[in-house]
This record gives structure tokens, C-alpha cells and sequence, in this order.
């Protein structure tokens, strides 16, 4: 009876309680990456362990598809950066390394399965990146939401990668 | 449970007299609990970094006259009246990273249909710049220490950098990234 009256007053008072919190609210003298800062230095100085978090919680789609999203950016950052080093460093054309590799070919499947695993990762961090924007404007939070744009951005992703593979 | 909330009953009694009925236990069963919750709040909050966690209830016996069951909160504000450290840096920096991706988004056809050198060096600078304010988030989430810190963002930058100057390097004696991605996908 205690839970049906909390679960119905619960929202609209604590809102109100709030508001009243408000009235004796203090700035602080710390900039909130300060306070971020004293929070690891005091702990890894009284050599804390960490709890366990990504090793106990139960993964979700929402889960997987955000550590993809980072994974996708620094993998893909890092075909950039390797790029231009190549760039810089190697003596030949481009022109003449891509026909070098074309040369080797193990036939044209390998090719459109290059083509498909290049493609791939740009898609996603593309249509998920597309899915940030809308959080960002604040819109899609609610949970089947949440859901529902993760499905699309995996949809989006594989038929766009087989249709650039196929090109 | 129950005698938390005899006790502050005992407690706010001093300051609702007339609040013996139902609807007075409710709302100080609320104050108890928004209380509980806010304390929860601070605790699991930090270590995610989220910026909710900056409310923080002070213990119950400050010297609070007027309400003594009502908790002073500290709060993270910096409105115009709050003269000092209020700096707009990491917000102009958030916002400058999403228009950033919008113009990237808007990249990516153009370079398809007007593969120019104007193109070419608009991607390599946008592309270079996406990627190093993207991986400086990385680095601010993963890395802790001052020191530590400040090399993996030199060693970003360096990165970025050589990143920027190959790309450049590729656009003008190469055949440039439009031309590039195109020829990859000819074969």
C-alpha cells in the first residue's frame, strides 16, 4: 500500500519537494572537471578497486551499439591516420600501390568483401551518428524509442554496406 | 523503514502540528524518500560522470531554523548572477563538434557528385578535425591523472597533426580523396 502510494504521489511531489530543495541551494567554489579530477586522484591514491560494471551487467542493444559507435570512430580514425602516414612515407603513387594490390587479388569475391568490410563500419558510424544528432535535439529518449532507431540504424548499415560492396 | 519514519514524524511534528492525517504521512514519506534518493544519487553518479550528480544533501544536523527537515542542496551554477569561474568553453565546444558532424554529413554527397579539390581539402580538414575531438573524448573518458592527461592529448595532437599534413600531402601531389575512394570502389 506504501509502494502504490509512492509509485502514484512519487513524481509530481518530489518535483515540488524540489523546488523547495532549490531555495537553500549554494554554488560551489569547484568547477565540476575539479571535482572529477579530486574523485580519481583521491581514489587511485587509496589504491580502490573499481567494482565490477561491465563485467557483471547484462548487455543490452543499446549497450552494444554505443561501444560499437566509439569502436567504429577509433578504428575509423585510425585507418585515417595510417592513411596519411602511408601518404607521407611510402615512395610510389597511389595509383600504383592500388594495382599492386589488385595484382595479388584472390579473385573478385575477396573485392566485394573488402568493399563490404570498409563500407560497413563508415554506414554505421554514420546512421548511429544521425541517431546521436536526434538525441541530441532531444528527441527518441523514451526506451522503446531507444529500440526501435538502434534497429534501424542496424538495418540502414547492412543494406547500405551490401549496396556499396555491390557498386 | 518504520522507524525512520515514526521518528520524523516525531520530528516534523514540531513543525506542522495539524499534520496528523493521511495526506501530511505522505508528504513527509516523500521528503524521507526524496531525501534517500538524492543520497543515491551522489553515490553511483560520479564514477559515470554524469553532471546530475552535482546536487549534494548536507547531513541533517546544519543549522537549518526555518525547515529542519528540508536539507540544504550544494549545487554546480553558473548563471549570470554568480560572478567568477563561469566558462562557456566546454559548451561552445560541444556545440561546435555537432555542427561539425552535421557539416560532414553534408560532405559525403557533395564529394560524391563534385569531386574537386575544394572538396578534397574540406574533407581532410573536416575529417581530421572529427576524428581528433572525437578521440579526445576517448582520452577524457578513459585516461585519469593529471599528467597522464596532458600526454595522451600532446599525443593526440601530434597525431592529428601528421594526420592533417598527409592528408594534404595526398590531396596535392596525389590524386586526392575523391578521386581515391573512387578509383578503389572502379575495380
Amino acid at each position: 500500500m506504501l509502494l502504490m502510494t509512492v509509485a502514484r504521489q512519487g513524481l509530481c511531489l518530489s518535483r515540488s519537494q524540489f523546488g523547495v530543495l532549490y531555495r537553500h541551494a549554494v554554488p560551489m567554489g569547484t568547477t565540476a572537471k575539479e571535482e572529477m579530477n579530486k574523485f580519481w586522484a583521491k581514489n587511485t591514491q587509496l589504491n580502490r578497486p573499481v567494482s565490477p560494471h561491465v563485467s557483471i551487467y547484462k548487455w543490452s542493444i543499446p549497450m552494444m551499439m554505443s561501444i560499437s559507435h566509439r569502436g567504429t570512430g577509433v578504428a575509423l580514425s585510425s585507418g585515417i591516420s595510417a592513411f596519411a602516414l602511408a601518404a607521407l612515407v611510402l615512395p610510389e603513387s597511389y595509383p600504383y600501390y592500388l594495382d599492386l594490390i589488385h595484382s595479388m587479388t584472390f579473385g573478385p569475391q575477396f573485392l566485394a568483401f573488402s568493399k563490404f568490410a570498409l563500407a560497413f563500419p563508415v554506414a554505421y558510424h554514420t546512421f548511429n551518428g544521425i541517431r546521436h544528432l536526434a538525441w541530441d535535439l532531444g528527441k527518441g529518449f523514451k526506451i522503446p524509442e531507444v529500440y526501435r532507431s538502434g534497429y534501424i540504424v542496424i538495418a540502414l548499415t547492412v543494406l547500405t554496406s551490401i549496396g556499396l560492396a555491390a557498386m | 523503514m518504520k522507524r525512520f519514519i515514526s521518528s520524523h514524524r516525531s520530528r516534523a511534528a514540531l513543525v506542522h502540528p495539524g499534520d496528523s492525517s493521511h495526506l501530511g504521512l505522505v508528504v513527509r514519506i516523500m521528503a524521507a524518500l526524496v531525501r534517500i534518493r538524492s543520497v543515491c544519487c551522489r553515490g553511483v553518479s560520479p564514477l559515470l560522470f554524469r553532471s546530475c550528480s552535482l546536487i549534494r544533501p548536507l547531513a541533517v544536523q546544519k543549522k537549518d531554523r526555518d525547515c529542519p527537515y528540508l536539507i540544504s542542496a550544494k549545487i554546480h551554477a553558473t548563471p549570470s548572477s554568480y560572478a567568477g569561474s563561469g566558462s562557456k568553453a566546454a559548451s561552445l565546444h560541444w556545440t561546435g563538434e555537432r555542427i561539425l558532424s552535421i557539416v560532414l554529413l553534408g560532405l559525403a554527397p557533395v564529394a560524391y557528385f563534385y569531386p574537386v579539390p575544394a572538396v578534397d581539402y574540406s574533407l581532410a580538414a573536416a575529417l581530421t578535425l572529427h576524428g581528433h575531438w572525437g578521440l579526445g573524448q576517448v582520452v577524457t573518458d578513459y585516461v585519469h591523472g593529471d599528467f597522464k592527461i596532458k600526454m595522451a592529448n600532446a599525443g593526440l595532437f601530434l597525431l592529428s597533426t601528421v594526420t592533417f599534413a598527409g592528408l594534404c600531402y595526398f590531396n596535392y601531389h596525389d590524386v586526392g580523396i575523391c578521386k581515391a575512394v573512387a578509383l578503389l570502389w572502379s575495380k
